[in-house]
């Protein structure tokens, strides 16, 4: 039936001579206007996400067929993975284990004092990220763009605009999620771009992704920045996308051009951008953490001061109840606070909270 | 020659595009031909009566969804290269073999001249000289073609 059709309808069976000429050449520009308006639609309007979700259902068996091979060989390499290996590899994790249950201790106390000063400057509570396992199924088949394709999709809850890390630091961010699986627009790419703050003196800056090039760039910086060859990069956690402290890249090069104000910073990601099988997708708080503390501070009305000390001692009294191993002696300190005192220490919880804000402006005024 | 029937052309496509699917990195993802565009074009001369410039440009949409690029890049880029393809199609079978090769490899470098014309107009980057490879596996699958599926000959009806 499909091949009577094409029969009657191709120019290129019929015996007449001319009609050969324009017939593939009206067919290639209705395909070509088709293409053209599916491109606008595509880039303009988002009416064309859902064919996607459809399309990429429908390709999901055939996905499944064309990585079988990879699947087995893996499978078959994990088999005969030997014994010796095995028992390295076991040596090899209990010592990190050992030494990260070192560091874990110290957090659990550096936590419970972190929680502390934050509820006597009456700050939110750290936002603490929960996250699920992705794997890498693979690298994106378009050489134009830096791009995976996870194994977790919208069944299991991903959403777009969720980072994704690795063991050592920020991997990228999700951009496309499909049923099945769902695409990492890597930290490298062109259109991603990043806040994030120079470890050791803690600037906040933007970096931007290269591309092909594998190192994320940071534009707007003066040339008397003070920043240097090898410094750490981290995550702000200003944007909400990000959870702060994360590591991004490490500065390896610093040009200064004599025609531009700006300086040239370019900077290699930490995180194995390229070679990671397995990632970790963040979830991304469901609501930015609106709280009237912040409020406070900008305005200082004195009539919100008994519901800001409520807040406070709820908090405190959560965190004793949960961690914190001193938590009595400290009290009092903070029953001060309570509501006949309470502008006296709005007024001293903002110096306390302003080198945050304060940072900023140094920086740019340095040049 | 016996006509090609239709499931043959169908289920090559098919297999085009579950490679086309196959995880590729690194130095795979650079060496990839492009299977679909390869196939489709080997049926555009070779048995047009099943594959017209409409195939060719479902076989584009299928790569542009397939690589998560904008929909209708490859689409448009295929659907053009087959009309260049179709041009000589009747002449094709004048052709020695050397003349053929130089012709397919015209038609594989005028698709990725295309592509990376609209990528570039869609904002992106120039990409270093690697991009210019998969032209040499394109035709490295071309001659597979051949060999499977016999060379482009006399269409049935002249």
């Amino acid at each position: 039936m499909l091949k009577g059709i094409h029969q009657q309808l191709d120019p290129q069976e019929s015996p007449a001579f001319f009609i050969q000429g324009p017939k593939p050449f009206s067919r290639l520009m209705f395909f070509c206007a088709l293409s053209l308006v599916m491109m606008a639609i595509d880039a303009r309007f988002e009416y064309l996400g859902q064919i996607r979700q459809w399309f990429s259902a429908a390709l999901h068996p055939l996905e499944v067929v064309a990585s079988a091979p990879n699947e087995w060989g893996r499978n078959i390499h994990t088999y005969f993975t030997s014994h010796n290996q095995l028992i390295q590899d076991n040596f090899k994790l209990k010592q990190q284990a050992l030494i990260d249950h070192a560091a874990l201790q110290r957090l659990a106390t550096v936590d419970a004092e972190n929680a502390h000063l934050r509820t006597l400057l009456a700050g939110d509570a750290p936002i603490i990220p929960q996250a699920t396992l992705g794997e890498v199924l693979h690298m994106g088949r378009d050489p134009f763009s830096n791009i995976i394709t996870l194994n977790r999709g919208s069944r299991h809850g991903v959403t777009p605009g969720q980072a994704v890390v690795d063991e050592q630091g920020v991997v990228g961010q999700i951009t496309r999620v499909y049923p099945f699986t769902s695409e990492v627009t890597l930290i490298t790419d062109k259109k991603l771009s990043i806040p994030i703050q120079i470890e050791r003196n803690q600037l906040r800056a933007i970096a931007f992704g290269e591309g092909q090039r594998n190192t994320l760039d940071i534009p707007y910086l003066p040339t008397s920045v003070d920043i240097k060859v090898g410094d750490k990069l981290v995550t702000s956690g200003i944007d909400g996308v990000y959870p702060a402290g994360l590591a991004v890249a490490v500065v390896t090069q610093i040009r200064q051009n004599q025609d531009s104000p700006f300086a040239k910073i370019i900077s290699r990601p930490i995180a194995g951008v390229n070679n990671h099988k397995h990632v970790l997708i963040l979830k991304v708080p469901t609501s930015p953490p609106s709280s009237p503390v912040t409020n406070n501070k900008l305005m200082l009305p004195r009539n919100n001061a008994q519901h800001l000390d409520q807040s406070v001692v709820d908090i405190l009294q959560q965190n004793n109840a949960a961690v914190d191993p001193h938590p009595v002696s400290e009290l009092p300190s903070l029953d001060t606070t309570t509501p006949e005192s309470s502008p006296e220490n709005q007024a001293a919880a903002q110096p306390a909270a302003a080198p945050d804000n304060a940072q900023r402006p140094t920086a740019a005024e340095r040049p | 020659m016996k006509p090609v029937k239709f499931s043959t052309f169908f289920f090559t496509l098919l297999a085009g595009l579950v490679i086309q699917l196959y995880p590729w990195s690194n130095t795979g993802l650079i060496l990839r031909p492009d299977f679909l565009l390869v196939i489709a074009v080997y049926w555009l001369l070779q048995a047009p009566y099943h594959c017209n410039i409409g195939w060719v440009w479902f076989a584009g949409l299928l790569v542009d969804l397939a690589t998560g690029s904008l929909l209708g890049q490859h689409a448009l880029s295929f659907s053009i290269t087959a009309f260049l393809g179709l041009i000589y199609q009747r002449r094709l079978v004048l052709f020695n073999a050397w003349q053929l090769y130089l012709y397919v490899i015209f038609l594989f470098a005028a698709q990725r001249v295309l592509i990376l014309l609209l990528k570039l107009f869609a904002g992106s980057e120039l990409p270093d000289w690697t991009y210019g490879l998969p032209i040499i596996s394109d035709l490295i699958l071309w001659q597979i073609m051949i060999v499977w599926f016999g060379a482009l000959s006399r269409p049935k009806k002249l």
